[in-house]
């Protein structure tokens, strides 16, 4: 199996060689992303799976440009992280909503165009258009307090989408749904994917939710994070009956042996454990 | 409407079975208006002086207005100062902390002596700088506690610093800074009161309730008292009116 593809111009994320080690040569210096290469292709769906700490979030960060990297190359889109956070050519979405109290649903999404200085005519039906999508509409002028974990949750996702950017990082956004919420919010996360192309980089500690949604599972291990494994997954369309499908369940079982067989096994399930 | 008469009931009820036992205490153990007049007594100075009361009340409450306004806002300034610039606020902190120990109406005799005794301007001070504490205190907090998830939101979304504090940091301190006002309203009604005692014009509460029980006028004294209590809870009433125009979201968000 090939861990990467070789660096093109059509590479959504394309990470060579990247460290970062947080408190550098003091007491408390901590490596959470030991020589991580990685390439994800335009369009691609990658899920990134490893226990607690093993630097699932901070590998999202180095390539959001909201930490930098101690070492190594990261391009987004082509660009340097920086120049792409600048452009905006990625959207985010974290694991709290983070939604504004003090805006309302459709001005939360509108956020992001208010700062790109798009007049209030245009933000206000680019908001409506990306709420009809997450099926919100509805719900334009309530408060974010007004809605449900997953309704704030689909905000969070509208307004990541707000300026059309062509790649999604997703922190655990489903984190803290019930497990019908969390599959339909799945379904509805693939549906906007097949409707607008965008490419997806999507944490999670569900093997299920990773295998059902993903074109290759990043499989991440701690203390030094790195990369030990990636599993391609070939289901093809989404359906109904995906989650009963033999293939489905090879997936998980791929995913599962890769999270287990690694040298720091115990420590590894041990942490899964301990968070949960 | 009905559940805003049922939280208006109880303090009603209470303030007349309160009212009702202090009369009857007075009345049936016979006790002098100097230790305590009768409610009946405070109600006839009240009444009877309505317009005295009512222009002696806006004499004080107008001090306070201007010293809640101007300490306020200087609250305000150096606040998103001392968040934008660290040397101010490693400057403001202990002095804020040290301005809080100083027994602030004491300095009206010596602001009495500075400037002009027969304005206001000593009075308005001595409010200002006991509003400035309160506000100031709140809104840093509000300015500086902002969950870092949406920091980072704001940064993935490339907002410059000043955007920041625009869109995110003083939104987040507007509840911070009502509960300042919620304090600060009513002291400001108390500062300017008090300060009175020290000299200065005669027009207003504190120095009415003083000359009242130096004339033995012990129900005239209490009924500037009730004035003062009413201008007090103006003031409070005002503020969270304020809050509900301005702020409707707060104490209503989910803590997620
Ligand atoms: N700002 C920081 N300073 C110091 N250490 C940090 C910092 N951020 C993260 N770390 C450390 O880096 C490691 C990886 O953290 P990270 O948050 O990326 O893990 P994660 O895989 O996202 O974990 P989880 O599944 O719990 O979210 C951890 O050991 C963490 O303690
Ligand atoms: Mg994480």
């Amino acid at each position: 199996m090939t861990a990467t593809a070789p660096a093109t111009a059509r590479s959504a994320v394309h990470a060579e060689g990247v460290w970062k080690i947080f408190n550098e040569g003091q007491p408390g210096e901590v490596t959470a992303l030991q020589d991580v290469t990685l390439d994800v292709a335009e369009g691609e769906f990658v899920s990134l799976i490893g226990p607690s700490g093993c630097g699932k979030s901070t590998l999202l960060r180095v390539i959001a440009d909201l930490t930098h990297a101690t070492r190594g190359d990261m391009q987004v889109a082509g660009l340097s992280a920086a120049q792409a956070r600048q452009e905006q050519k990625y959207g985010m979405a974290f694991q709290q909503a983070a939604l504004f109290d003090w805006r309302t649903v459709r001005r939360n999404v509108e956020l992001p165009l208010e700062l790109q200085g798009w007049d209030k005519a245009r933000r206000s039906a680019r908001a409506m258009e990306l709420l009809e999508m997450v099926q919100l509409a509805d719900f334009a002028d309530h408060r974010p307090w007004e809605l449900s974990g997953g309704m704030q949750q689909r905000v969070a996702i509208a307004r990541s989408l707000a300026v059309d950017p062509p790649l999604l990082l997703m922190d655990e956004p489903f984190g803290a749904l019930d497990e019908m919420t969390r599959e339909r919010m799945q379904n509805e996360l693939l549906r906007i994917r097949r409707e607008t192309g965008k490419s997806i980089i999507f944490v999670t500690h569900s093997i299920p939710e990773a295998v059902y949604l993903s074109d290759r599972v990043v499989v991440m291990s701690p203390r030094p994070g790195r990369i030990t494994e990636i599993v391609p997954i070939s289901l093809g369309e989404r359906t109904e009956d995906t989650r009963e499908a033999e293939e489905f369940y090879a997936g998980v079982t791929a995913v599962r042996e890769a999270l287990r067989g690694h040298p720091h096994d115990g420590s590894s399930v041990r942490a899964r454990v301990g968070e949960v | 409407m009905a559940h805003r008469l049922r939280a208006v009931w109880p303090p009603l009820l209470f303030a007349a079975v309160f009212l009702g036992l202090w009369q009857l205490l007075v009345v049936s153990r016979d006790i002098k208006p100097y230790l305590l007049p009768a409610p009946s007594l405070i109600w006839q100075n009240f009444s009877g002086e309505l317009g005295l009361m009512s222009s002696t009340a806006l004499y004080t409450a107008t001090t306070a207005l201007l010293g809640l306004v101007l300490g306020t806002l200087v609250g305000l300034v150096l606040a998103l100062l001392a968040q934008r610039f660290i040397v101010v606020n490693h400057l403001m902190t202990p002095l804020a902390a040290g301005l809080a120990a100083v027994p602030i109406v004491a300095l009206t005799p010596i602001l009495n002596n500075m400037f002009d005794i027969t304005s206001r301007t000593p009075r308005v001070l001595v409010t200002m700088i006991i509003v400035f504490f309160p506000v100031y205190v709140n809104v840093m907090r509000g300015l500086v506690q902002v969950q870092p998830v949406q920091l980072e939101l704001m940064r993935s979304m490339n907002a410059a610093p000043g955007t920041v504090v625009r869109l995110l940091r003083i939104p987040n301190a507007i509840p911070f800074f009502f509960t300042a006002m919620k304090v600060a309203a009513p002291l400001s009604v108390i500062a300017a009161l008090v300060s009175e005692y020290f000299g200065g014009p005669q027009l207003g509460l504190g120095s009415r309730i003083a000359s009242a029980a130096a004339n033995t006028a012990y129900g005239r004294a209490w009924a500037y008292v009730v004035a003062a209590i009413i201008t007090g809870l103006v003031f409070y009433l005002a503020v969270l009116a304020a809050e509900r125009l301005a702020a409707p979201w707060t104490g209503r968000s989910r803590s997620t």
